[in-house]
Formats: C-alpha cells, sequence, structure tokens
C-alpha cells in the first residue's frame, strides 16, 4: 500500500514561496489503478515525482509498504509523456536499459524484454531504432521498458498527451490490456477524463491553488474491461459528473 | 472566393518544389559548384591577360599551376611540419577540451568558478597573444603546438558543453529513478548524446588549429607553409605565394576530411 499523509512541495522563488503541492492525503492499495486528473500545472508532476522519490517532501510523509519513501527506489517503473527512448539504441535494447542502469545481469532479462514487446504487437520491431517507429509504437517501448524489471509500482505522466487522437486511445487499450496482464499498482496522471474513467479504479481530482485532491471517485466497472465500457450510460455519467468537478475547482482558483 | 484563393496559392508553391529538387539533384550539388570555381578562374586568367597585370600583383592561374610544379617537392616538404604541428594542436585541444567540459559539467564548484573565465577568454582575439607564447616557449614547435591548440580548445570546450547538456531531463530523471550511477549515465546515456555536439565543435576546431599553427609559422619558424608563404613574400615571388596557400588548403581539406570522416562514421550510429 502507497499512503500519503498531509504531502506538501514548496518552492523558494523570487516572488516568494510557491505551493505546488498543498497537503494531499491518499492510499493506494497494492495492485490498484489510479489516475489523477485535474488542470495543467496544478502539481500533478510534482506528486508523482515525488512518488518516484525524485522531489524531495517539503512536509508530510509518503510511505509504500510501510517503508517511508527516502529517494529513489528500484521498485517504481517510469513512463513520461515522452517516450524518451535512446535515439541509438534498438527497441529491445531500450526495453533493456533499465537492466544495464540497475546493474543486473542482462541475459536474465532479454526473454522478458522480447516477450513485453510481443505482448503490445512490437514482435517485428525488436531490431528497430527509435526513429523508424511511430509516436505510438516508441510509446509502447516506453511501457515495456517500465515493466522490465519486474517492478511494483507504475507511474506514468501523461503517457500519452503527446500522441494524436486516434493513436492515444489505441494506446489507452494497449495499456488496459498490459495492466490486467501485469496488474502493478498503476499511477497515471492525466487531463483526459475518458482516459482516466476508462483505465481506472479511482479517480482522484487535484485543482489548483491550492493544489489538493478535492475529489476521490470510486469507477465501478468490473475488470476485465475493454473498450465496450465507454458506451454504457454510467460511463457517460461518470465523465459528465467528473466533468462538472474540474470546471467547478476551476470557477473556484479564478 | 475561396476556391479562387486557393488556386492561387498553391500554384507557385508547387512550381517552387520542382525547382528546389532539381537544385538538390546529386550530379547538380557536385558539378555546379566546379562549374562555378571554373568559369571564376577562366574569367581570372582572361582578365590578367587582358589588362597585362603584372605577375608581382596577381599571376595568372596557368602562371601559378606551373609554379606548383616546379615547386612541387619543396611544397610537400613544407607542409609535413605545418599539418603535422595542426594535427597534434588539434588533438591536444580535443582531449583537453573534452576533459574540461566533463569537468564542468559534473562540478558546480568548477563551473561556477571556470565557466565565466572560458568565455572571456573565447572573447580575447586570441592571435593577439601569438608573441606572448614565443615569449614563453620559445621559437621551437612547442610554442606553435600550445598556440594552435590554444585557439582550437575553446570551440570544444563549448560544443561538449553543450552536448553534454543536451540531454532531455526525463531521460535524467528515469537514469536516477533506476539508481543508475553517475559514470553510468555519463558513459551509457550524456556523452553519446553529446556526440554530435562534439563533432561540430572539432570540426571548428581543426580548422582554428590549421590558423594556430599557420601565426606560429609566420612569426618564429623556418619551415611550414606559414614560413614559405612569408619567404616567398620577401622575394615578391607572388605565384609561390598564391602556390603555399593551396597547398594549405590541401593540408587542411585532409584533416577536416579526417574529423568529418569519423563524424560519419560515428554518428551513422549515435546521430540522432
Amino acid at each position: 500500500m502507497i499512503s500519503l499523509r498531509g504531502v506538501r512541495k514548496t518552492y523558494a522563488s523570487p516572488a516568494g514561496p510557491i505551493e505546488a503541492v498543498a497537503g494531499v492525503s491518499v492510499d493506494i492499495a497494492e495492485g490498484e489503478f489510479v489516475s489523477i486528473l485535474g488542470p495543467s500545472g496544478c502539481g500533478k508532476s510534482t506528486l508523482l515525482m515525488m512518488l518516484a522519490g525524485l522531489e524531495s517532501i517539503t512536509a508530510g510523509s509518503i510511505t509504500i509498504g510501510g517503508q517511508p519513501m527516502t529517494g529513489p527506489r528500484r521498485d517504481a517503473g517510469l513512463v513520461f509523456q515522452d517516450a524518451t527512448l535512446l535515439p541509438w539504441l534498438s527497441a529491445r535494447d531500450n526495453v533493456l536499459f533499465p537492466i544495464k542502469m540497475m546493474r543486473l545481469p542482462r541475459e536474465k532479462y532479454v526473454a522478458r524484454a522480447e516477450e513485453l514487446l510481443h505482448s503490445v504487437g512490437l514482435g517485428a520491431f525488436m531490431d528497430k531504432r527509435p526513429r523508424e517507429l511511430s509516436g505510438g509504437m516508441r510509446q509502447r517501448v516506453a511501457l515495456c521498458r517500465s515493466l522490465i524489471h519486474t517492478p511494483s509500482i507504475m507511474l506514468m505522466d501523461e503517457p500519452f498527451s503527446a500522441l494524436d487522437a486516434i493513436t492515444r486511445d489505441e494506446m489507452a487499450l494497449v495499456l488496459l490490456d498490459l495492466w490486467s496482464r501485469h496488474r502493478k499498482t498503476g499511477i497515471f496522471i492525466t487531463h483526459s477524463i475518458r482516459e482516466a474513467v476508462l483505465l481506472s479504479d479511482r479517480v482522484l481530482v487535484m485543482t489548483k491553488r491550492p493544489a489538493v485532491v478535492v475529489a476521490d471517485v470510486t469507477i465501478p466497472f468490473p475488470r476485465p474491461r475493454d473498450e465496450s465500457v465507454q458506451d454504457s450510460p454510467e460511463f457517460t455519467a461518470i465523465v459528465a459528473r467528473l466533468r462538472g468537478m474540474i470546471e467547478h475547482s476551476i470557477k473556484d482558483a479564478a | 472566393m475561396d476556391g479562387g484563393n486557393q488556386i492561387i496559392a498553391e500554384t507557385p508553391a508547387a512550381l517552387n518544389v520542382e525547382k528546389r529538387d532539381l537544385a538538390k539533384h546529386p550530379a547538380v550539388q557536385i558539378l555546379l559548384p566546379i562549374a562555378f570555381a571554373l568559369a571564376v578562374l577562366g574569367l581570372w586568367e582572361f582578365l590578367v591577360d587582358f589588362y597585362q597585370v603584372p605577375k608581382v600583383i596577381l599571376p595568372s592561374p596557368l602562371d601559378i599551376y606551373a609554379r606548383t610544379v616546379s615547386a612541387w617537392p619543396f611544397l610537400v616538404q613544407h607542409a609535413v611540419p605545418t599539418g603535422t604541428e595542426a594535427a597534434i594542436g588539434f588533438l591536444l585541444a580535443t582531449v583537453l577540451g573534452i576533459g574540461l567540459a566533463v569537468l564542468l559539467s559534473y562540478s558546480k564548484w568548477a563551473y561556477a568558478a571556470l565557466y565565466p573565465n572560458v568565455i572571456f577568454f573565447q572573447l580575447i582575439p586570441k592571435i593577439a597573444l601569438a608573441p606572448l607564447f614565443i615569449v614563453w616557449l620559445g621559437i621551437g614547435s612547442s610554442s606553435r603546438l600550445a598556440f594552435s591548440m590554444f585557439i582550437a580548445f575553446f570551440p570544444v570546450v563549448i560544443a561538449t558543453l553543450t552536448g553534454l547538456n543536451s540531454t532531455p531531463p526525463d531521460m535524467l530523471r528515469l537514469c536516477k529513478a533506476l539508481t543508475a550511477r553517475s559514470w553510468q549515465v555519463f558513459l551509457s546515456v550524456r556523452f553519446p548524446y553529446a556526440l554530435p555536439h562534439i563533432f561540430s565543435g572539432l570540426k571548428i576546431a581543426v580548422t582554428f588549429a590549421i590558423i594556430g599553427v599557420i601565426v606560429g609559422e609566420f612569426i618564429t619558424a623556418q619551415a611550414g607553409l606559414g614560413y614559405l608563404i612569408l619567404f616567398a613574400s620577401s622575394q615578391a615571388e607572388t605565384a609561390l605565394i598564391l602556390a603555399s596557400i593551396g597547398m594549405l588548403c590541401v593540408v587542411g581539406l585532409v584533416l577536416y576530411g579526417v574529423v568529418a570522416g569519423l563524424e560519419k562514421l560515428i554518428l551513422r550510429k549515435y546521430g540522432h
């Protein structure tokens, strides 16, 4: 379980301190997929970087499995908005990159890398370099890379934001499928309401100023899910409710 | 109205594309500059002949060619020290330049202390410092090597530093999250990312290294193409000056070609 208690992040700036995250308290169960939804600049990414151990926590605490967070931990897989692959490595070697950085024996992970690439439909592209792949394919490689070292948590920072709308919908389904097979604890940052509802067990709505979680909505659809979930009236109702909350919070902030 | 506008807007664009395509044809790209150079040489030959320009002022291309042929062993003999010294100066600048850039990019203190000074030195017209090198290191080849290294060094430092800072921040975050050691990040990520920048710096540095050697030879040397140019000028042998400059171009082209060839080879793998 991941527990956040009164987590704050305050940056010093010439104009005085800026509160990027203003006291977030949330529990995330093991194997749960949670989306954090909110307008840009509301501190979502800062929160995610704190969960990755890449940003210090100004006040409050984060514990993972009872252990307090002190710095980077190897059991997290990261996915960014941009695929951030190394341009000179093949898809396979990019997936294996974390193994190299963690100084683990490569040969034990090659089969897993190939299996992961197969599972996202890139079986025929393992030897291709990033520039030979489309944006969606590159992001699939990045998803595989985040899972190669069998992390217990997947931290995703708007991984599909840079893709076109059609690819983006396709990628949500790829992730849905990948996640149902690996069942990691997933924390997914997005500003697409539909994406959040489709993928998540819970959606947290964050606002700007103060950067706090204002709503915690449980998504009731059973697993395994597929794209047909989106056609149900219940799906539409949840999306509408979340949209209302976000619009409301933006009005309040203004 | 819409339809009319579209037609007007599209026609010139379509024509432009065709014209540009022809200009980019490989045959045109190779033959056109050669044809242009030949035309200029032809015009030069004609004008020198037509106006009966004295050879001391400006020899014709054919005169220069004849002088090049007659002085060939001489030219080669002087090209060797110039080329060798420029190559060594360039290599020293490369090693020291990359080394300093790595130090600056890994130590905040070194960066704060040194980087403003590197920029300051970069702004000095470095040729003005050449006599100092003679004062310090004497008239042997060491002063020419040191000066050549000195002026070739700055573009390497600046380009390498830019390159080492060009790794996407998210990539560095990923490495940090994976608990990678900083030497791993350097070898596997930052240095390869820097390679295209480093090579653009090296290509500038190699031409600077030759300038450094020539300036040194102007001041002190008893051999080398810079010396030969000064010697020919004292004898009013304008054709020999120009033949030496031609030889200097060949030396420059060879050194530049080696660097550019190496770049092509390495960026085939590490280019973005």
